[in-house]
């Protein structure tokens, strides 16, 4: 009972894009999901990610070191010197928030879609969540200060603590499930994989007629930076991993990991510091268009790993 | 007297002699192996994503009894009549050949990937009238059956006897993801109401009854061959050929293969008779439990496997094996609990079986046989010495020796025609005497391989003899001029045949597929020079961009001859007419 309260509460965090149903669908969406990732994982897996610790140290370079820079560069490139907003400097407050946030669980979904190595994935995840207690204030500081503003704030543990139960009770259910009965396991694989092609466009349906509104008048310099931060974020860390000669299951993961940063712990941190501020809807603006784009992007960057994975795999001729 | 060298290299595990066979049939074998581990899991077939169905010994056998009970009490059929068999490797598999047998019928496996004119070439061929046919291949019946003798159809589901919520599932993915299930468009009956009929009319006696008269010499498979070297013909092989060539199979692995604990995985198809033999009647007689995988293309259908049971033994070819080893996860994680692995079909590549001792820190063996022969008729030892590159030494009760074109032995490491006797050589090929006549002189069966044995009784293959070239009197192996260009910088793959030159006789004609850097004809020649005697220095190299190869894989010298030969007559035409 514990895991489905804290993953209500991890999905509540959504509140600003969606509405009491389809937060109960999607936390029914996302259990699933994860109960399915988990039931395609062994501990060996676990064990063989860990054994290589270069996959995940790497992860936390990119994810700390480009997603922040990143967001920096997009605002000073192009936001700044392109935007008529008022409000501007609140925009790039949000967008920095958003890229100094840890990777997403959809990340998982999203390596999992892409024949990525989900254990490393998920180690990614639960590692990016716990730095990000440090290293999420520490960014914004950096940056902030770069940009003249004099911002700090700090994530609640118990934020992050929300989102690594919420990531690690599902899965670690799921395996046992598998490990317990392969066929019950396989089933809840497949269920999870089903209703991941699901929750892709459910997301985009309940997200895009809300904010139709937002989508219309949101100047052209803000849609680059929510989605050149996903983008950017995925096409630097893969070559950054390519460079580095990650095997192209890593890169791809490291990747996808680095580019999907946590949406909704982005909002609910906004939410919690800002919500006194009037100019909270400009903080929010970016981790709101980077929630809808990141899905979209993540789907079409899928599609072409999902390629190259079939176009690397042995092709071997009938045998006898 | 055949000069046996081979028997000092037994070790104590291994009997000189198989000792008598005590089984008239197939079903008394499989009968004893079903008494005797009643409650273990026979057979679990696994999907790509690891969802699986098991049976029993005790199901297989009851099944199977009702399975045979099907076609002799609803089919009417007699024993004698040929069953054709079409279907990958799944847990119906066992229960359709084994109820077969039980039935006193005749088994006629067929590749389920056969083309229309292959399945009516075979079905008409055997004669047969009864077709048990897996459901994912069964549009190609209207135009097949027309042509055949075959009137009853039984349709098979890949996940027959799983649990019924995840056959339920794999049945929606393949209606409707894969849509791999064509409509049916001929009368057929379900698998399982064949076996529900069949066990309405069973009874203990009657199933018995059926195999009364079947001995060890009586029929039991007619299994094709000669597809890729001429017009297929069946095999004759009878139930003492089985019986004994399972038996001799397990006396050879000796301490390499426990009865009753090994956990066996099956990629290879079962309708061949290498998986059939080794595998299926092999280990089930053995007590083993056998992972059947319906397709193990690409080779990450085989991850799931590996991962969810403790393998300890492996079957496979060359192409498997190295396939496994590319494999990022099987290198990460090789099989723990891995005890022995054998490779036939082709040749065992040094380098792969090197790596594969290496990684898995496991014994792996290569072996040679024919259909012909049941098929085992040699293997390097598990518990003795194994010498890399050779097809080891003769199992138990089989004589192998190699003859020149006179059919006389010749010495110790000399190249000749394998030629081998024993109990497990088949009885002749269906309706084709003077094809047997052929084969079979004097209760020898020449294999038309060419072999030469070492001091020790263990034997390499050098090459085909029907690939042999003939230079002015000269004996040329292709395999050996292919390996010299092959080593040339460039040179993808290579073939070499020979074709007829009114002065040798026969010329070398080598057809290359070049990489990069492209080579030259002269770079080949010269290394050929270099390392080859004068006669076998290839006269023409030929570039092309594909060389023709059979669905496996290997390199078909034969087309070539055939491209080569039509080359020819044309062009002689062509000059004619000018």
């Amino acid at each position: 009972m514990r895991a489905l309260r804290i993953l209500t509460e991890e999905v509540a965090n959504q509140a600003t894009v969606v509405n009491e149903f389809e937060q109960t669908l999607l936390r029914i969406f996302i259990l699933i999901i994860m109960f399915g990732l988990g039931a395609g994982l062994t501990p060996k897996d676990f064990g063989l990610a860990l054994r290589r610790p270069w996959g995940v140290v790497i992860g936390w370079v990119t994810q700390f070191g480009i997603m922040p820079l990143t967001a920096y560069v997009l605002i000073v490139t192009v936001l700044f010197p392109f935007s008529s907003t008022e409000g501007v400097i609140l925009v790039a407050l949000g967008a920095l928030i958003m890229g100094s946030v840890p990777a997403g669980t959809t990340s998982n979904l999203f390596t999992y879609f892409s024949k990525g190595n989900l254990a490393l994935s998920v180690v990614m995840t639960v590692n990016s969540t716990l730095w990000a207690f440090i290293m999420t204030p520490a960014a914004l500081f950096v940056y902030s200060r770069l940009l003249g503003l004099d911002e700090s704030l700090s994530i609640e543990f118990r934020e992050l603590a929300i989102v690594i139960i919420g990531l690690i009770i599902p899965v670690g259910l799921g395996m046992l499930i598998r490990k317990l009965s392969s066929n019950i396991g396989a089933v809840l694989e497949l269920m999870g994989g089903v209703f991941g092609l699901l929750f892709i466009p459910f997301l985009i349906a309940i997200w895009v007629p809300r904010n139709w509104e937002l989508l219309l008048t949101t100047e052209w310099p803000t849609y680059v930076v929510a989605i050149g931060l996903g983008l950017v974020g995925i096409i630097v860390a893969y070559y950054f991993s390519k460079l580095l000669r990650l095997h192209p299951m890593n890169a791809r993961t490291i990747a996808l990991e680095t580019g999907i940063n946590n949406g909704p712990l982005a909002i609910a941190v906004i939410v919690a510091v800002y919500i006194d501020n009037p100019g909270v809807d400009q903080i929010l603006l970016v981790p709101a268009l980077y929630s809808l784009f990141i899905v979209i992007i993540s789907t079409l960057v899928t599609l072409v790993f999902r390629r190259a994975n079939i176009a690397a795999e042995q092709k071997i001729p009938n045998l006898l | 007297m055949t000069n046996t060298p081979w028997l000092a290299h037994y070790p104590s595990d291994v009997p000189k002699q198989l000792p008598p066979v005590s089984f008239a049939n197939l079903p008394e074998l499989l009968r004893t192996a079903a008494a005797q581990y009643e409650k273990t899991t026979a057979f679990t077939q696994v999907m790509p994503n690891g969802m699986n169905g098991s049976l029993t010994y005790a199901q297989v056998d009851q099944l199977s009894d009702q399975f045979a009970s099907y076609l002799r009490e609803d089919l009417g059929l007699v024993a004698g009549d040929r069953v054709a068999v079409q279907m990958p490797n799944c847990l119906s598999y066992p229960i359709v050949a084994f109820g077969i047998f039980k039935a006193g019928c005749v088994l006629v496996n067929t590749n389920p990937l056969y083309t229309a004119n292959e399945m009516i070439h075979q079905f008409s061929d055997s004669g047969a009238t009864t077709l048990v046919v897996i459901d994912m291949f069964a549009d190609r019946l209207p135009a097949v059956l027309a042509k055949t003798n075959v009137k009853n159809v039984v349709t098979v589901k890949i996940s027959e006897f799983f649990p019924s919520v995840v056959g339920g599932v794999v049945r929606i993915v393949q209606k409707y993801w894969q849509r791999s299930l064509p409509k049916i468009q001929v009368e057929h009956t379900r698998f399982s109401a064949a076996l529900a009929s069949g066990k309405a009319k069973l009874s203990k006696e009657k199933v018995l009854g059926y195999t009364a008269s079947v001995k060890s010499e009586s029929l039991a498979a007619l299994q094709y061959t000669g597809g890729t070297t001429g017009v297929s013909k069946g095999a004759m092989l009878s139930h003492g050929n089985l019986v004994t060539n399972t038996l001799q199979m397990i006396a050879h692995c000796g301490d390499g293969m426990r009865a009753g604990k090994e956990i066996v995985l099956t990629a290879l198809p079962l309708y061949h008779i290498f998986a059939f033999t080794v595998n299926l009647l092999g280990f089930y007689y053995n007590g083993a439990r056998n992972i059947l995988i319906p397709s193990p293309r690409p080779p990450s259908n085989l991850r799931r496997a590996f991962d969810n049971y403790k393998i300890t033994w492996l079957s496979g070819v060359n192409t498997l094996f190295n396939a496994l080893l590319n494999e990022r996860w099987f290198q990460d994680a090789p099989p723990k609990h891995l005890h022995a692995s054998a490779a036939g079909g082709m040749a065992l590549q040094a380098s792969v079986a090197e790596r594969w001792r290496e990684l898995t820190g496991t014994p792996i063996v290569e072996g040679y046989g024919l259909t012909e022969t049941s098929p085992v008729l040699t293997f390097n030892l598990l518990t003795g010495l194994a010498k890399d590159g050779t097809i080891g030494i003769p199992v138990p009760s089989t004589e192998v020796k190699c003859v020149d074109e006179n059919g006389k032995d010749v010495a110790v490491g000399v190249a000749g025609e394998i030629v081998a006797r024993g109990p497990q050589i088949m009885l002749g090929y269906w309706q084709k005497p003077e094809e047997t006549a052929k084969s079979l002189k004097d209760g020898w069966f020449y294999t038309g391989d060419i072999a030469q044995m070492d001091a020790d009784g263990y034997f390499t293959i050098v090459d085909r003899k029907k690939d042999m070239i003939l230079v002015s009197g000269f004996n040329v192996y292709p395999n050996e001029i292919e390996e010299q260009i092959a080593a040339v910088p460039g040179v993808l793959e290579v073939g070499v045949i020979g074709v007829p030159d009114e002065k040798t006789g026969e010329r070398v004609q080598a057809y290359v597929k070049a990489g990069l850097p492209a080579p030259t004809k002269e770079a080949i020649v010269a290394l050929c020079r270099t390392n080859l005697a004068a006669y076998k220095i290839p006269q023409d190299v030929i570039f092309v961009d594909e060389l023709p190869k059979s669905p496996i894989g290997k390199i078909l010298r034969r087309t070539l001859r055939d491209e080569a030969m039509s080359l020819n007559s044309s062009g002689n035409n062509a000059s004619k007419g000018a």
